[in-house]
């Protein structure tokens, strides 16, 4: 038994060894953005659009002519594992990319809650990363140096739609504060208590709740029993689903309700259907703001091939996925160099209009940009406040679901 | 008003917890199998309402009996091929392959049917009447009505026909039982078919207020873990007496205590009455 | 000792010694592997311990590891101790919480006693998520160490010691009592063993090396999250290990933990978003078809038809 027992083990770790270290070789003149993203588990929903949005816009640049680097052309390749929205599996799949595949660049995964350990591997072997999928202010105040972001900060989410609160007719004097136990969302609820404080809204309901969460009604009743002029939810995609419909059981129907993440995309309004109208929602991104760029020219166009290729409607997260991409053309480009700490030297310079609009970089890396109010109506997002000025006309209040056409 | 309103929702939630571990009971105190897969079975109920409803227009209630059946046939294969061939194992193996078996298929339905969230959305989903102050849902009104009238109905079935004599005679003593000439195999199939049946059932239920997604079930077994013990395991009336407690319990903990609460409370109460009275409220025979 | 034991010691050690020079040979990415290829046979060997041994199923032991990835990270973090402080201090805590929580839950049996831990463990990652000295549901973030080779020793040596203890159990008077209460725990109390003292010991023993396991995962993966830490599935697949190499034996769990971290990984790249699916049928398998393990599979001599065949039969109804 003991040889038998030793022996196996040296076979077994021959064996191991020999197959999990084959390196892949890869051909000379690529660039291979390596990432670890979300395709099973519970991110799977919003993994997939950055699948779909980095696969496009590598094939739209080596298209236009790939990346140009010291004379030479150079196409871009994509590495993708799933993370199955594990965060341990996550690290240990971009360490991987990075010692094994030997990548040239990172790509980050989707979440803040994934994306803080995973930014901690480029950090340690100095390889840049773009995420665009996390924007908990926690992944950008280690003092690191490789890590970007292209989403706005969490903090400042949902600052217009407070602010936009406070000009409607009648102005909202009362609110409801509730987010999910997690990176993002309690980055967003500290930053509304600021915006709530700022206009002088009364905060009658202030509470967290379990991501998990499945059933609203005893947060509903409470709710209710205190009446806010607006309801603030930041939160999972699912929950805000699971909040207007039980809202709409319990009879709950404030002049105003704001959600993160969920309205603007299209499936939020498929599943709601009618539930889904005079709904608020932020995005930093929409199809027909006037934004663009190379290789792609506007945003409109951008959505129009998105929607052609793989059949359903971009939003933001989309969008900012594509700007990630493009970040490193750019960037490679505007260092003339495939060296990680040059091309992280560009990245935080780098200045360029693109269809997500202006990508610039803070000093922690983050991006800054201000988020639109958009309002569903007729099944369409229709925005209606941005940069501090009323742009549409909001319909409000919402009136009470027996009310409702 | 508010208190009266907790009250309320925590009964109806217990309604819907109740016919959520119905089934899990059932499996767990006849077969000693802890049925991992529970969730998973509901998710399935769960789909085949979606599907009936989207694909054919059925509605959700009506369409119920086609859900109990389908779920029923699976559960009997499931358990005459595959989990009978363990049964004399020792309990973490049983546990091990049901684990595996949710794995399996909480994949298979990802794979066949995205991650996607679907819902069930009858014309009547979110309506509702008020008396006295309180509002109360329909949908939900009429699963508590449902979960009384499935439990009675087993219970009946448990105690007055030569099935449910099988079933428990089987449970109490297998050797015997088959030397009776009971063929076990069989009844073993089909207790766990009633199981997953009921299981079903419940998703069909569940899916109507919730979204439905492949990975739902892995909560929902946890949930129904903590229902059946609490109401004492085996018992018919006891997953209704569990669902109310565990129901209440969450209503009234997430109102005064706070809405990140009730899980902790539910899983201390777990804790709890296993140490304390693990035969559960309503009980009976060792648990030691 | 006899001359076998000690050849059988001086064995290990030359593996041990071995392992120790892998990284001046393999990969940097190998080196990762192995560091979660080693916290994954901890896991499982601490397990043996109560559940192997002592045929106590435990459900729960992710609480330990959680619990342990907590006090250390909390340690480092918030109260701002030095690593070599805080990891022992993971463990300490993780023992002690297994002794207090074995106290009244091991004198519950079989599948009340696997849900009681059940709970045990999601009660603990409640109460994490909901406090904030822990972070609540942002978590906790280490500072990073940039020394990867510091994770790999500590976790080898772990490693070691946990072994160190099975293979101390399986010829100790301590280990046999525990086996006696796992064969017949009545049989064994009339003679006179302490066995609620045993049966915590072990859990507590337990505890221990899961914790200080944790407590190098949370330094080496620098984040901790409460869904991180108290996953039901890390349970459940040591004790999948602990089953394919063999419950009870010294070497089974580790031999397990690598045959099957291998495999894991090898699914997880190849072939991506089947691996969960694959893995669930392995799980599926291996319970049917090879429930004594690894180890009893060697000693019947190799694969043979003859002897699944067996197995597929031996438990059925």
């Amino acid at each position: 038994m003991k040889r038998c027992g030793f022996g196996r083990r040296w076979l077994g770790l021959a064996v191991v060894g020999l197959v999990v270290t084959a390196t892949t070789a890869w051909a000379a003149d690529t660039i291979v953005l390596g990432t670890a993203i979300s395709q099973t588990g519970k991110y799977a929903r919003e993994g997939k659009f950055y699948v779909d949005a980095y696969q496009m816009t590598v094939d739209a640049i080596n298209k236009a002519g790939g990346v140009k680097v010291g004379g030479k052309t150079y196409t871009l390749e994509l590495k993708m594992y799933d993370d199955q929205s594990d965060p341990n599996l996550c690290v240990r799949l971009f360490t991987r990319l990075v010692t094994s595949d030997k990548v040239n660049f990172l790509l980050g995964p989707y979440s803040s809650g994934i994306t803080i350990p995973a930014s901690s591997v480029s950090e340690k072997y100095e390889i840049p990363m773009i995420q665009g999928g996390g924007a908990s202010e926690k992944i950008f105040d280690r003092g690191y140096k490789y890590i970007f972001g292209t989403l706005p900060k969490a903090e400042f989410y949902f600052q217009s739609a407070i602010e936009a609160a406070t000009k409607m007719n009648p102005p909202v004097k009362t609110a409801a504060l509730l987010y999910s136990n997690e990176a993002f969302d309690r980055s967003v609820a500290e930053g509304s208590r600021q915006w709530l404080k700022e206009q002088k809204i009364e905060k009658v309901y202030d509470e967290e709740y379990q991501p998990a969460t499945q059933d609203f009604t005893s947060i509903l009743a409470v709710i209710k029993s205190r009446n806010p002029d607006l309801i603030l939810l930041a939160g999972h995609v699912e929950n805000s689903l699971n909040f207007i419909r039980q809202a709409q059981a319990s009879d709950i129907s404030p002049k105003m309700w704001v959600f993160t993440v969920g309205p603007p995309t299209a499936d939020f309004r498929k599943t709601l259907g009618k539930a889904a109208e005079y709904v608020y929602g932020v995005t930093p991104w929409l199809e027909d703001m006037e934004v663009g760029g190379e290789i792609f020219r506007s945003a409109k166009e951008f959505g129009k091939q998105f929607r052609e290729r793989f059949g359903y409607e971009a939003d933001y997260h989309v969008a900012s996925g594509a700007a990630d991409v493009l970040a490193y053309k750019f960037a490679i480009e505007k260092a003339n160099s495939l060296d990680p700490k040059r091309v992280r030297d560009a990245l935080a310079s780098l200045d360029v209009e693109t269809l997500y609009g202006r990508v610039k970089f803070d000093p922690t890396g983050q991006i800054a940009m201000g988020q639109v109010l958009i309002q569903i109506q007729d099944g369409k997002l229709v925005p209606v406040y941005v940069a501090g000025k009323m742009v549409g006309k909001p319909l409000y209040p919402m009136p009470k679901w027996g009310q409702r056409k | 008003m508010l208190l009266l309103q907790v009250l309320v929702n925590g009964i109806l939630l217990g309604g819907l917890y109740g016919i959520m571990a119905i089934g899990m009971s059932l499996i767990w105190g006849v077969m000693n199998i802890v049925n991992i897969a529970h969730g998973p079975l509901i998710m399935l109920g769960a789909y085949v309402t979606f599907w009936t409803f989207t694909l054919w227009g059925w509605d959700p209630f009506l369409s119920l009996p086609v859900t109990i059946l389908s779920l029923f046939v699976y559960g009997y294969l499931l358990q005459r091929f595959i989990l009978n061939l363990i049964v004399r194992a020792q309990l973490f193996l049983t546990l091990l392959i049901t684990f595996g078996v949710e794995v399996v298929m909480v994949n298979l339905a990802r794979i066949f049917w995205s991650s996607d969230l679907r819902q069930v959305t009858p014309s009547y989903a979110a309506a509702n009447f008020a008396v006295g102050g309180l509002t109360i849902p329909y949908v939900r009104l009429w699963v508590f009505v449902t979960t009384v009238v499935v439990s009675v109905i087993f219970l009946l079935l448990m105690e007055r026909t030569r099935l449910g004599r099988a079933i428990r005679a089987t449970a109490e003593e297998l050797r015997a039982a088959r030397l009776t000439g009971i063929p076990v195999g069989h009844i073993y199939a089909v207790t766990y078919g009633l199981g997953a049946a009921l299981a079903g059932a419940a998703g069909a239920m569940w899916g109507m207020l919730f979204p439905i997604t492949p990975i739902m079930g892995g909560a929902l077994t946890l949930k129904s873990f903590v229902v059946a013990v609490l109401g004492g395991l085996g018992t018919m009336m006891g997953a209704i007496v569990g669902g109310l407690v565990l129901g209440l319990a969450e209503s009234f903990s997430s109102t005064y205590i706070g809405p990140t609460y009730p899980n902790a409370i539910s899983f201390g109460l777990l804790v709890l009455i296993l140490i304390f009275r693990p035969t559960g409220v309503l009980g009976r025979g060792e648990g030691r | 000792m006899s001359i076998k034991r000690w050849a059988r010691l001086l064995g290990g050690l030359a593996v041990v010694l071995f392992l120790g020079a892998a990284p001046g040979i393999v990969s940097a990415f190998m080196v990762q592997f192995l560091i979660n290829l080693f916290m994954m046979a901890i896991l499982a060997e601490s397990w043996n311990i109560i559940g192997g041994f002592t045929g106590y199923a435990s459900f729960g032991n992710v609480a330990f590891f959680g619990i342990g990835a907590y006090t250390t990270g909390v340690l480092l973090t918030r109260v701002g101790f030095p690593f070599a402080l805080a990891l022992p201090a993971g463990g300490a805590v993780a023992m002690l919480f297994a002794a207090a929580v074995g106290f009244p839950i091991l004198r519950l049996k079989g599948h009340y006693f696997a849900i009681a831990t059940l709970g045990t463990a999601e009660m603990m990652r409640e109460v994490v998520y909901n406090l904030e000295f822990t972070g609540a549901g942002t978590g906790l973030v280490m500072p990073i160490l940039r020394t990867p080779l510091t994770f790999f020793y500590l976790m080898l040596a772990i490693l070691a010691a946990v072994t160190l203890v099975n293979w101390w159990l399986s010829q100790s008077r301590f280990g046999y009592g525990l086996v006696a209460i796992r064969e017949d725990e009545d049989a064994a109390a009339v003679m006179g063993i302490n066995t609620p003292l045993y049966k915590t010991v072990a859990f507590a023993l337990s505890g221990a090396f899961a914790g200080l396991a944790g407590g190098v995962y949370a330094y080496w993966i620098t984040f901790i999250d409460p869904d991180a830490v108290f996953k039901v599935i890390i349970t459940v697949q040591l004790i999948i290990m602990a089953v394919f190499g063999g419950t009870g034996t010294v070497l089974g769990p580790l031999l397990g933990a690598l045959v099957l971290s291998a495999v894991s990984e090898l699914l997880a790249t190849q072939l991506a978003t089947l691996a969960e699916l694959f893995y669930g049928l392995i799980i599926i398998l291996v319970v049917l078809f090879m429930p004594k393990g690894l180890s009893d599979l060697i000693r019947q001599g190799g694969l043979s038809l003859r002897y699944f065949a067996r197995n597929l039969r031996e438990y059925r109804i």
